[in-house]
């Protein structure tokens, strides 16, 4: 038991090269997808279909990388991850259509465009994207051009990092200081009552948040593609927009809390992984270790809120 | 609502202290390690599937009872865990490091470059380098034999073959399967599906009721975990027979599994264990079938009763042609674009 948490924690945080190569790698996609839920949850969106955008945007940033580097050189690399973050406000976009539209649940809808994807990724890596030989279900790598750089030869660690970083403060500064961040959280706050101002024009903010989260979602899957696997693969996300839901939650959907919160999943799935590898712990263990450590925090975190609600009602829970 | 504040501080350094704790008593044990003859095991999926990935694990239990090594194995879950694993264990100076499945080549032939000490081995690849093989198994000839059997024993004239999804060893499995069927009876129907996915027992379980709703009274499955479900399927169902895939899965339902297309993986990954331990390794694709004795189709004895005797002797005759070389029948067709 002790040799697992400490491979646990070795696995995780407790080497340099395990923090930057395992647990800061899983973080990027964590990071962007669950900036992009905490947005959308923010303004009342309840957006559960980051995996889906996710995988919208790997595909996008493939076929950009595969087919667009003869033409656009050096242009790759961005372009890719512009198509990516572009597909993945278009799969948002279809839920985002239907809501306002047809008046459609978006947790219904975003829920289903995951298995629309996913299926939509088999049958590419089996047609138009499979690699050129058709033996196995996967796109060719794409070029060198169109891959994110890496930190040095002794790490994992890719550029992605710092384009979540940035786009973390970024959003929080906009969520905070800017008007259309208000309007965000006007809306998300009360929708009646924004609308009744008369100022806030409700449906167009939300869409907007709506696309913007899956923009961000589908940008994590274009970073992952460029940056990790250089290739689509059937089961390239191990579910990061799913955990996305719970790394928004457990930042308390504040854009800022996203960063310890990323990393918080991310070292967990990592130090899972170095727990089978160095302490022989079975994989579904593993697994439930994960996830109690996870139910653990998360239930702290509840405890803390409840007892700071309380003090501030002055009477007991 | 102190009490509580207290309680998780009290606890926070609880861990803490535990962790420091254990951190201490692991370093020792850790460094000194008795074998020098390391080897690890990347699995897709559970090693608890009494098929793919069982016998792989099996095989790493070999390699450390017959070669005294140190052994690891881990689930991988995505494309980015394998290239993690795959450096982790080259760090570690691991002697042998096998990826099961052909998903992990890409990841084993950007990694072996860099740790060159470590043979990095793909089950299923086909990629090569002077510390890198792929490992290929003659799934066709086996299959055909499989074919034979399914073809000689439906009284429904239909049988149906059931994968987890469409890789290419188990495509060309099911196609030298369907010729072996139409061989011995060339009316025979052969109904075919994919799970889409390695894992799912219901699913597995669907699939088969639907074949069977169709009349198909053999299936030949060829899905890890989800195979399972085939398996109960026929359980469930009167006059169906299946075949088991990979490991010898006769044991696992022996009222129904007629035969299982069996990979001898523990065999098979003693000896490449041997020629990395011998340092007489080369990086090649290493292909290995039934003349090797690693790929063989697996008669269930408690079912002998329900097959023709004409049938085995025929059987009997085309494996030993395929032994010789002179039965071109079962993989006419198979690998097209190789």
């Amino acid at each position: 038991m002790m040799s697992a948490l400490y491979a646990l924690w070795a696995g995780s945080f407790g080497s340099w090269y395990a923090f930057t190569s395992g647990t800061l790698v899983r973080a990027v996609p964590l990071m962007l997808t669950g900036l992009g839920v905490a947005v959308a949850f923010r303004a009342g969106v309840f957006n559960i279909g980051a995996e889906g955008q996710l995988l919208a945007g790997a595909v996008a940033a493939t076929a950009v990388g595969l087919h667009g580097s003869g033409m656009l050189g050096p242009a790759t690399l961005p372009v890719a991850l512009v198509a990516g973050a572009l597909a993945g406000a278009a799969w948002a976009g279809i839920a985002a259509v239907l809501r306002v539209r047809f008046g459609v649940l978006e947790v219904i809808s975003t829920l289903m465009l995951n298995f629309v994807a996913a299926d939509l990724v088999s049958y590419l890596v089996r047609g138009p994207l499979q690699e050129p030989l058709h033996i196995y279900p996967q796109s060719s790598s794409i070029p060198a051009i169109a891959r994110l750089p890496q930190f040095g030869p002794a790490t994992r660690l890719h550029w992605g990092i710092v384009i979540a970083v940035v786009l973390v403060f970024v959003v929080a500064w906009e969520l905070a200081h800017t008007a259309a961040g208000f309007r965000v959280r006007a809306v998300g706050a009360n929708p009646s009552a924004a609308w009744a101002t008369g100022r806030v024009p409700v449906s167009r903010v939300t869409t907007r948040a709506f696309l913007f989260s899956g923009l961000l979602a589908g940008l994590a899957g274009a970073i992952e593609v460029t940056g990790v696997t250089y290739a689509l693969y059937e089961n390239l996300s191990p579910g990061y927009g799913f955990t996305a839901i719970a790394v928004a939650i457990l930042a308390g959907l504040q854009p800022l809390g996203v960063l310890p919160s990323a990393l918080v999943f991310a070292g967990l799935e990592s130090g899972a992984t170095a727990m089978q590898r160095d302490a022989g712990v079975p994989a579904a263990w593993a697994s439930v270790v994960e996830a109690g450590l996870i139910l653990a925090v998360v239930g702290v975190i509840a405890l803390r809120a409840r007892a700071r609600s309380a003090a501030a009602n002055g009477g007991p829970p | 609502m102190r009490a509580k504040q207290r309680f998780s501080t009290a606890f926070n350094i609880a861990i803490a202290l535990a962790l420091a704790a254990c951190s201490h008593g692991n370093s020792d044990s850790g460094r000194s390690s008795a074998s020098d003859f390391k080897v690890a095991l990347l699995t897709p999926g559970p090693v608890s599937d009494q098929s793919w990935n069982a016998g792989a694990y099996q095989g790493l239990l070999r390699i450390r009872d017959s070669l005294g090594a140190k052994i690891s194995n881990i689930e991988t879950k995505t494309p980015a865990d394998f290239e993690e694993s795959f450096r982790q264990y080259g760090a570690q100076h691991y002697s042998l490091v096998i990826g099961h499945g052909f998903e992990f080549q890409d990841a084993a032939k950007r990694v072996a470059p860099d740790y060159p000490k470590t043979v990095f081995v793909t089950t299923s690849g086909n990629t090569e380098g002077p510390n890198l093989a792929g490992l290929q198994f003659d799934f066709a000839n086996p299959s055909f034999l499989a074919g034979m059997l399914a073809g000689g024993v439906t009284h429904s004239g239909v049988v149906g073959v059931i994968g987890g999804t469409e890789l290419p060893p188990v495509r060309e499995s099911f196609a030298a399967f369907a010729r072996g069927a139409q061989f011995v009876n060339p009316k025979v129907r052969v109904l075919s599906s994919y799970i889409g996915n390695w894992d799912d027992v219901s699913a597995g379980r669907e699939q088969a009721l639907a074949q069977i709703a169709q009349n198909a009274d053999v299936i030949f499955q060829n899905a890890d975990a989800a195979g399972l479900g085939v398996i109960q399927a026929a359980r469930q169902s009167k006059n169906v027979l299946v075949f088991g895939s990979n490991s010898n899965q006769n044991d696992v339902a022996p009222d129904v599994v007629i035969a299982s297309v069996v990979i001898n993986l523990p065999h098979a990954f003693l000896l490449v264990a041997n020629e990395v331990k011998d340092s007489t390794f080369r990086g090649r694709v290493i292909s290995l079938g039934m003349r090797d004795d690693v790929v063989q189709l697996v008669l269930n004895p408690k079912l002998a009763s329900r097959i023709p005797a004409p049938l085995v002797t025929r059987i009997d005759s085309v494996r030993t042609a395929m032994l010789h070389g002179s039965f071109p029948g079962a993989d006419s067709a198979a690998s097209p674009a190789r």
